[in-house]
């Protein structure tokens, strides 16, 4: 499912202009960082997206469907967002009540609905949390209800907002699997976050916002490597980015193993002199 | 300043202890980190020390819990808020809601507790000296960002001159900026000998930074306790479940694939992984 | 409060529009508040103002007439009735809102606190007001949140009405989670020791404050009394 955003413009009433003239193409499939700090206009350009706000001006299209024709509940069907909060979304008394409230507004027959439940529960370890409530669980455990009732939708396109925060070491090498399967799945993914080293190891490409206008939209190796613009956005570079530049390497590894093999490369072009 | 020997909490209804035959002391005037996976017993240590158990959470306790000189278990909450103060995760929930300004919602625990006037003015100011909130006294404490919440809360909480401050996972709802901001503040209230910390964090970078000391808790147990760059170096550390900073991996891939040496203590902060990459 | 809708009824009608005029409007101009207060008042008023108008005029059955419209007559009391009523809400609703618009509701409190109101009654006053907003964010973000899976709330009353129902769990069990720890955070602000309490904010009680209040009770009771008299010697 491409996305495509000609010129939007939103300005929350009695507020500021949160999105000045945002374009941007997301190609079917492909994934995406939306990075900035805090009232950038990064959640807000989702909402517009997701059909929950109405852009000033400007357009929206989700594959064919213009999205300003179509209710929130609509574009559901193709886009999901999964927010950053869990308990703004839990509302059913069962973990199993919960994930199928999606499938259910998509008019699904329950044989099927029973087998989404089970595959997502599946992949994100929840399968013996299905008659809780989830108010019970914990919060990295309500995190990932929340994210498998967003799944269960199967909806081609996924915007994660700020997925990381909260989780612990288990539960973030969780989250890596489970956004490995949605590559292999071949779904668009659009995520905000503040985390950078997330960004940089998932994530080809980065959209940088700051006050309401899109400041870059490069690789991440680009958007990583300039100084000036995390400055302007005020955006700390990933870890293993800032050692590289301390260290004065000409590369920027945006993953351990990056950095591992630059290291090599480097000690073993030592060796030789 | 605090002394735990063999304390083990069940919270009622619970079969299994939060905390199990948990020893500890921690000495005045150091910033402590509590680390840990989630249900590793972090939150509850902190209601422990903070008296919000067995004061607020029931459950059985056993063993001995003495904070800042205080009996806890024997003492109240309104004795113990005297001389503990608590910093909780969420930033919006700590604005009382009952004052209209940033001055004023720090002087609302000085009201609760009675403190004469003149020194109230006295001490609020300090407060917004200490956490940089000078600028925005008079603003709503609404009008904050997160982070600025935050720092608001360990205003308020420092106003009323706490031998030691509990936070529970201060930063996880904020951002980089956020983080930042109140990892710099705790370290240097602890530095300029204000109040002991005791933080149960996630952030290993910043832990590695600020922290005097380290303690792991797993399953409401200790496993490892002494300074960060011990405790995070720990060949044991891998199997603890703590979100590992992307130094320390990349010195453990390194030294898998034998591109660096076996041996040398694994970096947690910038400045060490310069020097063991150098 | 009953006071001062006894005062209300008991001043001659036309004294409510020099009230009014006189002293509610220009202490707003003084606050700087003139245009909120009369655009708030306006639409306060207008709702009631229209229809006893239309009413008392068309109605009154009785006395000279007016004017005529088509088969209605509009009637002279009527008229001077409909003025006394509207005269009475308006001056009520004009001094009620100088006193919200005017005063801080917490020094409001605090003086009520003063003078025997329990602590608790003003904590809760003056965060109910602060917070309702912000509870009214929440089930904002809860209402977006569903209509993300697939809820539908755009179209027919019936839907939207329909689209309320799972709002509700959401709403309370999020309050009420937020509940405890707000209380924590309370209790870490020494909200349940027991002991005296100080206060930041100092409320001056000039002289000149208090002569206003005994010479404001003793007009209230004038007034009423000669009323009350009037009446009975009718």
């Amino acid at each position: 499912m491409n996305v495509r955003l000609e010129s939007l413009s939103f300005g929350y009433p009695g507020g500021a202009q949160a999105l000045r003239q945002v374009s941007l193409e997301v190609a079917s499939g492909s994934w995406l960082a939306l990075v900035g700090e805090n009232g950038a206009g990064k959640t807000t350009l989702a909402k517009v997206i997701c059909g929950l706000l109405r852009p000033d001006t400007g357009r929206v299209w989700v594959g064919d469907w213009n999205a300003q024709e179509h209710s929130a509940a609509q574009l559901a069907r193709r886009i999901t967002y999964v927010f950053q909060n869990p308990d703004d979304q839990l509302f059913q008394r069962t973990v199993q009540a919960e994930v199928s409230f999606g499938p259910r507004n998509l008019g699904l027959p329950p044989s099927e609905i029973e087998e989404r439940l089970i595959q997502t529960l599946e992949v994100l370890q929840l399968e013996g949390l299905r008659s809780r409530h989830p108010y019970d669980l914990t919060p990295t455990q309500r995190k990932f209800v929340a994210l498998a009732a967003a799944d269960a939708m199967r909806a081609p396109l996924m915007i994660l907002d700020e997925p990381t925060t909260g989780l612990d070491g288990p539960a973030l090498r969780l989250l890596d699997g489970y956004l490995a399967r949605k590559r292999q799945e071949g779904r668009t993914l659009i995520a905000i976050s503040h985390d950078m080293d997330f960004v940089a190891e998932q994530f080809e490409r980065v959209v940088v916002m700051a006050e309401g206008k899109v400041l870059a939209d490069a690789p991440a190796a680009q958007v990583f490597g300039a100084a000036d613009l995390l400055a302007a956005s005020h955006l700390e570079a990933p870890q293993l980015v800032r050692l590289a530049e301390r260290l004065r390497w000409p590369t920027r590894p945006l993953t351990v193993e990056a950095f591992v093999a630059d290291l090599a490369t480097r000690r073993m072009a030592e060796a030789r002199r | 300043m605090i002394e735990l020997d063999g304390v083990t909490f069940t919270y009622a209804g619970e079969a299994t202890p939060a905390l199990q035959q948990l020893d500890l002391r921690i000495g005045a005037g150091e910033l402590w980190a509590v680390l840990g996976p989630t249900g590793a017993g972090k939150s509850t240590l902190c209601s422990l020390l903070a008296g919000f158990i067995p004061h607020f959470y029931r459950g059985s306790l056993r063993g001995k819990v003495r904070v800042a000189g205080i009996d806890v278990p024997g003492s109240s909450l309104g004795e113990m808020s005297e001389h503990v103060g608590s910093v909780f995760q969420n930033p919006f929930n700590q604005v009382t809601g009952a004052r209209y300004t940033v001055r004023e919602e720090i002087g609302f625990g000085l009201e609760n507790l009675g403190v004469p006037r003149p020194a109230m003015l006295e001490r609020i100011e300090r407060s917004l000296a200490l956490t940089g909130l000078s600028e925005l006294a008079e603003r709503s404490p609404y009008a904050l960002s997160g982070g600025q919440q935050q720092r608001l809360a360990i205003a308020s909480i420092l106003a009323l001159r706490p031998k030691l401050m509990i936070l529970d996972e201060p930063t996880s709802q904020l951002d980089p900026a956020g983080t930042g901001q109140v990892f710099t503040l705790l370290r240097d209230l602890v530095s300029a000998g204000e109040t002991t910390v005791v933080v149960a964090e996630q952030r290993l970078e910043w832990v590695a930074r600020a922290a005097d000391r380290c303690l792991v808790l797993q399953s409401g147990t200790k496993a490892a306790e002494g300074t960060p760059s011990d405790v995070l170096s720990s060949p044991e550390a891998e199997g603890w479940g703590l979100c590992q900073s992307r130094f320390s991996r990349a010195a453990r891939a390194a030294v898998a694939q034998g591109v660096t040496p076996l041996g040398r203590q694994l970096p947690h902060t910038l400045d060490q992984a310069v020097e063991y990459f150098r | 409060m009953g006071l001062l809708l006894a005062v209300a009824f008991a001043v001659p009608w036309w004294a409510c529009y020099l009230t009014l005029g006189l002293l509610v409007l220009p202490l707003a101009a003084l606050g700087r508040l003139f245009g909120p207060l009369t655009r708030t008042l306006w639409k306060l008023v207008l709702p009631f103002a229209v229809p006893i108008l239309l009413i008392q005029g068309f109605f009154w059955g009785e006395g000279e007439v007016l004017f005529t419209l088509g088969p209605l007559s509009f009637y002279r009391l009527g008229l001077i009735f409909a003025a006394a009523s509207i005269g009475r809400i308006a001056m009520l609703g004009g001094c009620f809102l100088l006193l919200s618009m005017t005063t801080r509701i917490d020094m409001l409190m605090r003086a009520l606190v003063e003078r025997g109101l329990p602590n608790q009654a003003l904590y809760l006053v003056v965060t109910t007001l602060q917070l309702v907003p912000r509870f009214e964010a929440q089930a904002h973000r809860i209402q977006d949140a569903q209509r993300a899976r697939g809820l539908e709330t755009e179209g027919s009353i019936a839907r939207r009405a329909r689209a309320l129902v799972p709002l509700i769990g959401p709403l309370l069990l999020a309050s009420l989670m937020d509940v405890e720890e707000r209380a924590l955070a309370l209790e870490a602000r020494g909200f349940s020791r027991r002991g005296p309490r100080t206060s930041l904010v100092t409320l001056r009680d000039t002289p000149l404050q208090r002569w206003l209040r005994l010479a404001l009770w003793l007009l209230a009771a004038t007034l009423i009394l000669y009323r009350l008299v009037s009446w009975i010697t009718r």
